[in-house]
């Protein structure tokens, strides 16, 4: 029963908030919802936690595997919500850009985002994936500038017919399990499907081709090149809490389904071909992305590529597999969730003293905005993987199985574009820090409490992680391996 | 026996051929709420034509003499190609279809020559333009053709018929499907009709087949205008022979033939309505956009033709 | 009783010819009327072919899933479609990057690329070759519409055709997924169209036209 709390809270809390007109109001209670919906997540996690798995009914269920996701989405969610409070204090023009609005659409998108983390079907798994397009669309092109226009049209286009595709993969794999003798009913059921796939024999040919079309289709969610072009587009023009949630908990989510579907067609015809794929898909991402960001102007299309080659990263962890690659690949969705975020709330600061994210525009802001200017140090320095902080450990954690594989190739491009991103953001980074004064100095350089708290809050999990990982986390993904295995 | 009943078909075709262009006008009248001439007048026009006196431009030569006659002469041969009745005709086994493609062809160009002949500009222009469809349309006629043929097993046209009459009514084929498109859009090129070209424009300049004709007069123009009807006439007939010949007689029994008649006239009545319905629910197309509509036709036909390879119904 | 068995058993082994004939005639059209009413009539076929798979195999959610699909797209979607389109007041010539004719030989080639590549999957499911290639060359020509017309309205007609065949290969190979499943896809695509057409007030509101191929602002 607890399982459906979070649906619940997230459902209703978005109806609530829409009838406060009042703005304080309206993200008082938004906060408070958000509260409520974080301790129900840390329940669940808690019960899960001591108890294995908790099922409700045929269609939710949650493993190790998705209380692990639903950490990132609580932490993250939290973080973002407390910086939106402060961030959407001025209401834009136009008819739905009131906070009401904006905190109803999040919630909206985060009860589709638990949804696919709670689902035990793979069909309402897909539902649910779509329906987060369809919730974030909106948000997207919140502030109905043309480029924020432009940037959900093609958002919610080239998602649809990813998502599609990924439809067709999942009716293939559907029909793979009809054919082998399962039960129509529960053929779409992950715990029926993995239970019965040691037993029983998949035509080969028809999982494979679900799997191509599975990565295809939810890899087109998580930002894998070539089907990458909606992310730089749709994360730059989003207002930055929303950006921080699409890069941050919609592209885990994303992978959290890759995930499921690997787990299943590994069992059916191995786990060379699924991995090779993501291999495939993670060294063409995490390449294409860190060169294309060497040539950024705008700060938040920087940081979605940025984005886009870490998703490279965790899927080159998948697809190498063993207990080093498998870790480390988990234990990097959260590092990188936490890292982007505080990039984020950076650049929407940078934006509301700036009034632009064009690099070239923003000059000496070490001396103007120096808590954001930390932060931004503090951010980049982490993304980029050096040490101490925590996206070093997991990335270390995939390097050192690509090399225990013998899989120089792998390993050497890693390097390689770690270093050319790492200059990448360097130059960027002097670039604003240093220089002259701007010629308009920005209005104020101070945060809000909401938006330096919750960037400290990321900061020093970012260090605190980069040193030694709580034990309480390391079971939990190590029960989040388990489950995959 | 058989020849006999070959000679009535072919008559039938002919001189039944302007009661089908009559009752096209009468249908198209009445689609645009007019109340039309009688069915039966494109007779007398053809009975006043022929009294009438014959004129002859100065500059013309021999070829605008005889084309008249040499278009009529063809396409009484294309008539004798198609079965009505019974699935033969006096020359469906005699020659391919091919032969008919290119007996139409030949008809086309001499009566282009003698728009060129004629010596107006309007003569020159109907006749460059139909040269243009009359290329283009060759393709998508042939290929629906071939396609046909390769299913039949048959190139002559009775072979085709009578292949045809033999299958199942019910199973839809998709090459039958894809030709049928192919060739009613190379019949509305052929015969001149909208949206390719409007029989009854008095506009020159966007005449195509008229504007050919601008120069003849008297019997040689009754001729000419008789031969398009018969044209007009064998196409329709030809499709309802190739798509849709259950109901002709496969014996020779004379209640067999008595029977398919009426048939035959219930068939083609349904395409001459739907003839007429087309012509008046689309404006004629623009020049420049002929080719395109043409090269859909062959696309299509193309297609059929790739469909006889994959399935074998 | 019989002529009804006779009936649903010819629809279920000819639906894919017409299937072909709407494809062809939908990469041709050039006005969106007409590829409205066309999709419509691709629904119609696809509905009825969902009705005699039911009457064959005694499935009741076949049976549902046909009348959702003549309620929805049958009906509300083109009655949408064309109040968007009378809404949004924008000429009703499809602006395609492509002549008819070319399109058809696409069409042509896409046709022949789907029925290969059915090839190999056509015995291991036991289904006809043409109920195999009819889903995969709507998929393929839903994605040539939404490359090819430049216009909002009409790409989103081509994901309208691209989710036909996908449903349609659902249907024919597995005799539709459970009923859940079924209505939640529906109602995805449902709120999908409703946020498209949204959106494309306002592209129309913030650029005054709705030619997406003019949208490139964002680049690099």
């Amino acid at each position: 029963m607890i399982l459906l709390a979070p649906l619940l809270i997230a459902l209703l809390g978005a109806l609530v908030v829409l009838g406060f007109r009042n703005h304080q109001v309206a993200t008082r209670a938004a906060l408070l919802i958000t509260g409520l919906e974080i301790a129900s997540l840390m329940v669940i996690i808690r019960q899960v936690h001591e108890r294995g798995v908790l099922q409700v009914g045929r269609y939710l269920r949650v493993d190790g595997l998705s209380s692990f996701f639903l950490i990132n989405i609580a932490f993250i969610s939290g973080l973002v919500l407390v910086y939106a409070s402060g961030y959407m204090r001025h209401p834009g023009e136009g008819r739905f850009t009131s906070p009401r609005w904006f905190y109803a659409l999040v919630f909206l998108f985060l009860f589709t985002m638990i949804s696919v983390c709670l689902s035990a079907n793979l069909g309402l798994m897909w539902i649910m994936m779509e329906g987060t397009t369809l919730a974030s669309a909106l948000l997207v092109g919140f502030y109905n500038t043309k480029g924020a226009v432009e940037a959900g049209w093609k958002y919610l286009m080239v998602c649809t017919v990813g998502i599609a595709f990924a439809l067709f993969g999942t009716i293939v794999l559907y029909l793979a399990a009809v054919k082998a003798g399962m039960n129509p009913d529960t053929a779409l059921d992950w715990a029926a499907l993995m239970e019965a796939l040691p037993r029983m024999g998949f035509d080969s040919h028809l999982v494979k081709l679900a799997f191509v079309f599975v990565i295809v289709g939810y890899g087109t969610k998580i930002g894998f090149v070539p089907m990458h072009s909606w992310l730089p587009d749709a994360h730059a023009e989003a207002p930055t809490p929303v950006s921080a949630l699409l890069s941050a908990v919609l592209l885990n989510c994303a992978m959290y389904a890759v995930m499921r579907y690997d787990a299943i067609v590994s069992h059916a015809v191995g786990a060379a071909f699924p991995h090779t794929l993501l291999l495939i898909f993670g060294v063409m991402s995490m390449v294409v992305a860190g060169l294309l960001i060497l040539v950024q102007r705008n700060l938040k299309r920087l940081m979605a590529y940025s984005s886009i080659e870490h998703m490279g990263i965790v899927a080159i962890g998948l697809g190498l597999g063993g207990p080093l690659g498998l870790f480390g690949a988990l234990l990097h969705i959260f590092n990188h969730s936490v890292g982007k975020s505080l990039l984020f709330f950076s650049a929407g600061n940078i934006r509301e003293n700036f009034g632009t994210l064009r690099m070239d525009r923003v000059t000496g802001m070490a001396r103007t905005l120096p808590q954001t200017s930390v932060a931004l140090v503090v951010g980049s320095l982490a993304i980029v993987g050096l040490p101490p902080f925590s996206l070093f450990v997991s990335e270390f954690a995939i390097l050192s199985e690509a090399f225990s594989q013998r899989r120089y190739t792998v390993a050497v491009l890693f390097l390689a574009v770690l270093s050319v991103v790492f200059g990448g953001f360097t130059y960027y980074l002097l670039r604003m820090l240093c220089g002259d004064d701007p010629k308009s100095a920005p209005a104020n350089g101070r945060l809000l409490p909401s938006e330096y708290s919750v960037m400290g809050i990321a900061g020093i999990c970012l260090l605190f992680f980069g040193v030694r990982i709580p034990h309480i986390f390391t079971v939990i993904i190590q029960d989040a391996m388990a489950v995959l295995r | 026996m058989k020849t006999a009943i070959n000679i009535i078909q072919a008559l039938l075709l002919i001189l039944g051929a302007p009661l089908v262009r009559g009752i096209v006008a009468r249908c198209k009248a009445f689609l645009q709420r007019r109340q039309g001439a009688s069915i039966f007048r494109p007779y007398s026009d053809l009975a006043k034509l022929f009294r009438k006196e014959d004129l002859l431009p100065p500059t013309a030569s021999i070829v605008f003499r005889f084309v008249p006659f040499l278009l009529f002469g063809t396409t009484i041969c294309v008539a004798a190609f198609v079965p009505l009745v019974q699935p033969s005709a006096l020359l469906a086994s005699r020659g391919d279809f091919f032969l008919f493609v290119y007996l139409l062809a030949m008809g086309r160009f001499f009566l282009s020559l003698g728009g060129f002949d004629g010596g107006s500009a309007f003569g020159g222009m109907g006749a460059s333009r139909e040269a243009l469809i009359s290329s283009l349309a060759e393709a998508p006629f042939l290929l629906s053709f071939v396609a046909l043929a390769i299913l039949a097993s048959h190139a002559d046209i009775a072979g085709i018929v009578s292949w045809t009459q033999q299958q199942n009514i019910f199973n839809i084929s998709a090459v039958h499907m894809l030709a049928f498109t192919s060739l009613a859009m190379v019949v509305i090129a052929e015969t001149g009709r909208m949206p390719v070209d409007n029989p009854t424009t008095h506009l020159e300049l966007t005449m195509i087949h008229e504007g050919m004709v601008l120069e003849y007069s008297g019997p040689r123009l009754a001729l000419i205008e008789w031969a398009s009807a018969v044209k007009l006439h064998s196409m329709l007939a030809l499709l309802v022979a190739l798509f849709f010949p259950w109901g002709m007689a496969s014996s020779l029994s004379v209640g067999g033939i008595f029977l398919a008649l009426p048939l035959y006239g219930a068939k083609v009545s349904v395409l001459m309505v739907l003839l007429a319905v087309i012509e008046s629910g689309m404006a004629k197309l623009r020049m420049y956009l002929v080719p395109d509509f043409l090269g859909v036709a062959s696309a299509v036909s193309a297609l059929a033709v790739i469909f006889t390879m994959l399935d074998k119904r | 009783m019989g002529l009804v068995a006779f009936a649903t058993g010819k629809i279920l082994s000819s639906f894919s010819v017409f299937l072909f004939l709407t494809i062809l005639l939908l990469v041709v059209s050039r006005r969106f009327s007409t590829s409205v009413m066309l999709f419509s009539v691709q629904s119609a076929i696809i509905a009825a072919e969902a009705f005699a798979t039911g009457f064959r195999e005694r499935l009741a959610a076949a049976y549902v899933v046909a009348a959702l699909i003549v309620l929805i797209k049958v009906i509300a979607i083109p009655c949408a479609f064309f109040g968007l389109a009378n809404h949004l007041k924008t000429s009703s010539d499809m602006k395609a990057s492509t002549t008819p004719t070319q399109s058809v030989f696409i069409a042509a080639a896409m046709i022949y690329l789907s029925y290969a590549a059915v090839q190999s999957y056509g015995l291991s499911v036991h289904v006809p070759d043409d109920a195999l290639a009819a889903p995969v060359a709507l998929i393929l020509t839903g994605a040539f519409l939404m490359v090819s017309r430049n216009k909002a309205l009409m790409q989103m007609l081509g994901l309208l055709v691209l989710e036909n065949g996908i449903f349609l290969a659902a249907l024919t190979t597995t005799f539709g997924m459970p009923l859940i499943i079924e209505i939640g896809v529906f109602f995805d695509i449902l709120i999908g169209l409703l946020l498209m057409g949204i959106f494309a007030f306002r592209i129309r509101d913030t650029f005054d036209h709705l030619d997406v191929s003019k949208l490139r602002r964002l680049r690099g």
